[in-house]
């Protein structure tokens, strides 16, 4: 049976809620990479196409400033290739830095050899900082995320830019906009068609509902020509939302047809968002969730008890700390407490109590110890124990003896 | 990790894009040298198309790849400097972007040897995210994150945190473990109630300010102001910082540096003594004696039997910890960042919830219990709180329907367990031949 109190730090289980800290910059290089190869590719065969085509033209006698029209060309595109290629390469050497913060960041944990080392405390502590950065970018609110990460220095370890884009993008999805994501789209097309993704579909269809409900003569046969361009393709992967585009034209908003009122419904937008979000992070390989619910899903329940909802005042374990007060448990304290109400408590095997119980007449049990070091502090009489929790006061000799198996 | 730390320095040694950007650069430098050099020859082309006869005639004989010929053998004057220069330059411009591709390729090698290390010392591992009972309760994490923002002292971020959260209230999302967003949920955690809430943090970081200056005066104001409920508490805080003032105070001016007067050394510890202590008597008789004894041996302190109790090394650390640790708790809020302990917890916890995930998965079995996890957490020390206490008979935790209750002779069993062993008669403990009545059995409280 495993044991209920450890202090070993394993690294290479332990790091789990960190692994997009070092695969997100990695999918960033490689999509940086695959832009610049693009760009290299398509100038490449153009200059070269055009380079011919240009010597082609000199020994047919095309006019001198003909050529150097084309030669100008050619090197306009080429230079338009070096900046983009600078710039690919200075986000590379950007990503390459901040991976290397981060492995550097992970590493250290290597370096440590248990729970209580005081440089894990402070490792840990960073750790937080960087899942609440993501909590709060994940939400929306990049003011307070970059204002932790600079107080913080943790510029490194975090992906605002990433997550101020994607928010970016989904505030337009919710304000029924959807150039922004269609752009994205077509950053993303090969990606997004690996993945098998509906988005762009479904930003298609929106688009196609939106003609539709303007209910104007010329809108809808542009939406006609929209559904053929762009919807009618897919008919064979999404069939039902091909017929229901289809069915929509003689349905105009306010029909009583459930399944055709819901198309008009103003709450697809965040639908849309919401799937673009997913889609967004399974692109980078993000989790789907903000870490912190996931770290604090795992830890509030790994730390929460029966008593910590419980109506009685409970007795605080004094193995916390060396002295008899201590500190309030964090489940019960204000923060948390509500939020703990709805995941399971820990599983426990083994009684964990106080050694040397003795039990008051009013029912409540504390270690001897504890109980004889309170009550002299109160300024009793060694022959009289004070409760720890309401403060009666009773004689030493009604105290009984507690064995807990 | 130091594998990927070892490729990564490959991957920004060798496979990077600027050698590409510089192979892109020969391309336009050799264009604009061509360009040039067409500029140049554009006042000669001039004659060639005037005597475009001999040109026609050489074309049509020779073939454009024999231009390179006429170049080099200088046999005929330049027919056309553009459409040789151009095709001069052809195979060099195709062989620099070959260049460009093989530098693609290499950053491309190198992040895929990359992505294999970071593969191999790194495997992705699933998060359990199918299960999110707090997606459905934002308001109260944009609640417990803005109090540890606040009880962390990081004033400015919290109350750009508390505007934005202002602003845009988070939406709940309903998860199956917590079907309906809780509506109730206090989202009046409002300006007005943190700023309550940053007064009194702030308060606390200018006391342990100024007891980092080794100045207690604040703290014990502070905790005379509190003394009842501090005493309720079991706290001896008041004359803990009361006894160190009484030793800092002892030890003079030359190990405190506050002006040797009459307020210093021996004799404004004597004062201080007669002024405060006697408000502790009751309840620290021994101590107090104990300090007024040393007195005596002012001289030799260090070979005396008091040196622990002037011993100051530790003690302004440990009087500051305290301080906090009270202080927190009159607000009903635990010492250290309880976001703090619950990520750290859930991060130790986590190894152990996957190792269970993929076992359910392998296994085809769900587990039922609904309250409580199914597998043990071994957590650190510091990490437990409460007492915890295990039926021993059925193996359950006790809880408010099913509490713990103990036999006649001492020993302590879950209710439940009391009433199945009785079966309402006179039954044996299960520890001792002790034999008990049920009603016998009364309840306690752990």
């Amino acid at each position: 049976m495993a044991d209920h109190i450890t202090s070993k730090l394993n690294p290479d289980t332990h790091l789990i809620l960190d692994q997009s800290l070092i695969r997100l910059p990695f999918e960033l290089l490689r999509k940086n990479f695959k832009a610049a190869h693009f760009n290299v590719e398509k100038e490449s065969t153009s200059v070269k196409a055009t380079l011919k085509e240009t010597t082609q033209a000199s020994l047919n006698n095309a006019s001198p400033d003909e050529i150097i029209k084309n030669v100008d060309l050619m090197l306009a595109r080429m230079r338009g290739l070096k900046r983009k290629l600078n710039a690919c390469a200075e986000e590379e050497a950007r990503l390459h830095q901040q991976l290397q913060s981060r492995v550097r960041h992970l590493g250290e944990l290597y370096g440590m050899q248990s729970l209580d080392d005081v440089k894990y405390e402070e490792w840990s502590r960073t750790r937080l900082d960087r899942l609440l950065v993501d909590y709060l970018l994940r939400y929306g609110y990049k003011d307070s995320a970059q204002a932790l990460s600079k107080e913080k220095g943790i510029r490194d370890l975090v992906d605002v830019e990433t997550f101020v884009q994607m928010s970016r993008i989904r505030e337009s999805l919710r304000n029924a906009r959807v150039t922004e994501a269609l752009s994205w789209c077509s950053e993303n097309k090969k990606e997004l068609r690996r993945l098998e993704s509906n988005f762009e579909f479904m930003l298609r269809f929106q688009q196609y509902i939106e003609l539709v409900r303007t209910q104007n003569q010329t809108k809808l046969l542009e939406s006609i020509a929209h559904a053929k361009k762009y919807l009618l393709p897919f008919k064979d992967s999404y069939p039902k939302e091909v017929q229901q585009a289809c069915g929509l034209l003689a349905f105009p908003p306010g029909t009583r047809a459930a399944a055709y009122g819901e198309l008009y419904s103003q709450s697809r937008w965040t639908t849309l968002a919401n799937l673009f979000m997913q889609t967004h992070n399974r692109l980078l390989a993000l989790p789907s969730v903000p870490l912190l619910h996931v770290a604090l899903s795992a830890g509030l329940s790994a730390l929460k008890t029966p008593s910590c909802h419980s109506l009685h005042i409970s007795s605080i374990s004094p193995t916390s700390a060396s002295s008899i007060t201590t500190s309030v448990c964090p489940i019960c304290s204000t923060e948390l407490n509500d939020l703990a109400r709805n995941v399971p408590y820990a599983h426990h095997t083994k009684s964990h109590v106080e050694s040397d119980l003795v039990l008051l007449p009013n029912g409540c049990v504390y270690g001897r110890h504890r109980l004889e070091e309170y009550s002299r502090k109160a300024g009793l009489s060694p022959d009289k124990f004070k409760d720890l929790r309401d403060g009666k006061v009773f004689p030493a000799n009604e105290v009984k003896k507690v064995y807990i198996s | 990790m130091d594998v990927l730390q070892d490729e990564l320095a490959k991957l920004h040694g060798n496979a990077n894009l600027s050698q590409s950007v510089q192979d892109v650069e020969k391309i336009i430098e050799q264009l604009e040298r061509a360009r040039e050099s067409i500029v140049a020859g554009k006042s000669d082309s001039v004659f060639y198309i005037r005597n475009g006869g001999v040109c026609e005639t050489l074309r049509g004989k020779e073939g454009v790849g024999i231009f390179g010929q006429f170049i080099h053998t200088d046999v005929f004057p330049d027919p056309s400097s553009a459409s040789i220069t151009l095709a001069k330059i052809q195979n060099p411009i195709k062989s620099g972007f070959e260049k460009v591709n093989d530098d693609l390729k290499k950053v491309h090698k190198g992040q895929s040897v990359y992505g294999r290390a970071l593969d191999k010392n790194f495997p992705v591992k699933a998060l359990p995210t199918e299960y999110d009972a707090l997606a459905s309760h934002p308001s109260l994490i944009n609640r417990a994150i803005a109090m540890h923002l606040l009880r962390e002292g990081q004033f400015s971020v919290a109350s750009t945190f508390l505007d934005e959260a202002q602003d845009n209230p988070p939406h709940p999302i309903p998860t199956p473990g917590s079907p309906r967003p809780a509506d109730s949920d206090s989202t009046d955690f409002t300006s007005l109630r943190s700023q309550e809430l940053q007064v009194k943090f702030s308060n606390m970081y200018q006391i342990l300010h100024e007891l980092k200056a080794h100045n207690l005066h604040p703290a014990i104001t502070w905790a005379r102001g509190n003394s009842i409920e501090l005493e309720k508490r079991g706290s001896n805080l008041e004359f803990e910082l009361s006894k160190l003032q009484f030793v800092w105070l002892f030890q003079g001016p030359e190990v405190n540096g506050l002006p040797a007067d009459s307020n210093n050394g021996l004799e404004g510890a004597l004062k201080y003594a007669r002024q405060h202590f006697g408000r502790f008597q009751g309840r620290f008789l021994r101590d107090i004696q104990q300090l007024a004894t040393a007195m005596a041996y002012k001289s030799n302190l260090r070979s005396s039997p008091y040196y622990r109790t002037f011993d100051t090394e530790t003690a302004w650390d440990d009087v500051s910890s305290s301080f906090t640790r009270e202080f927190c708790s009159l607000l009903g809020l635990s010492a250290e960042s309880p976001l703090y302990i619950a990520a750290t917890a859930g991060a130790i916890a986590l190894p152990t919830l996957l190792k269970l995930a993929s076992i359910v998965k392998e296994k085809r079995t769900e587990w039922t219990t609904q309250n409580e996890l199914p597998v043990e957490i071994a957590l650190p020390k510091s990490m437990i709180f409460h007492a915890i206490f295990v039926c021993p008979v059925s193996k359950e935790q006790t809880t408010d329907s099913n509490p713990p209750m103990m036999m006649p002779c001492g020993h302590v069993v879950a209710k439940e367990s009391l009433q199945r062993l009785s079966k309402g008669g006179r039954f044996k403990c299960p520890y001792c031949p002790g034999e008990s009545h049920p009603k016998d059995a009364r309840q306690i409280i752990l």
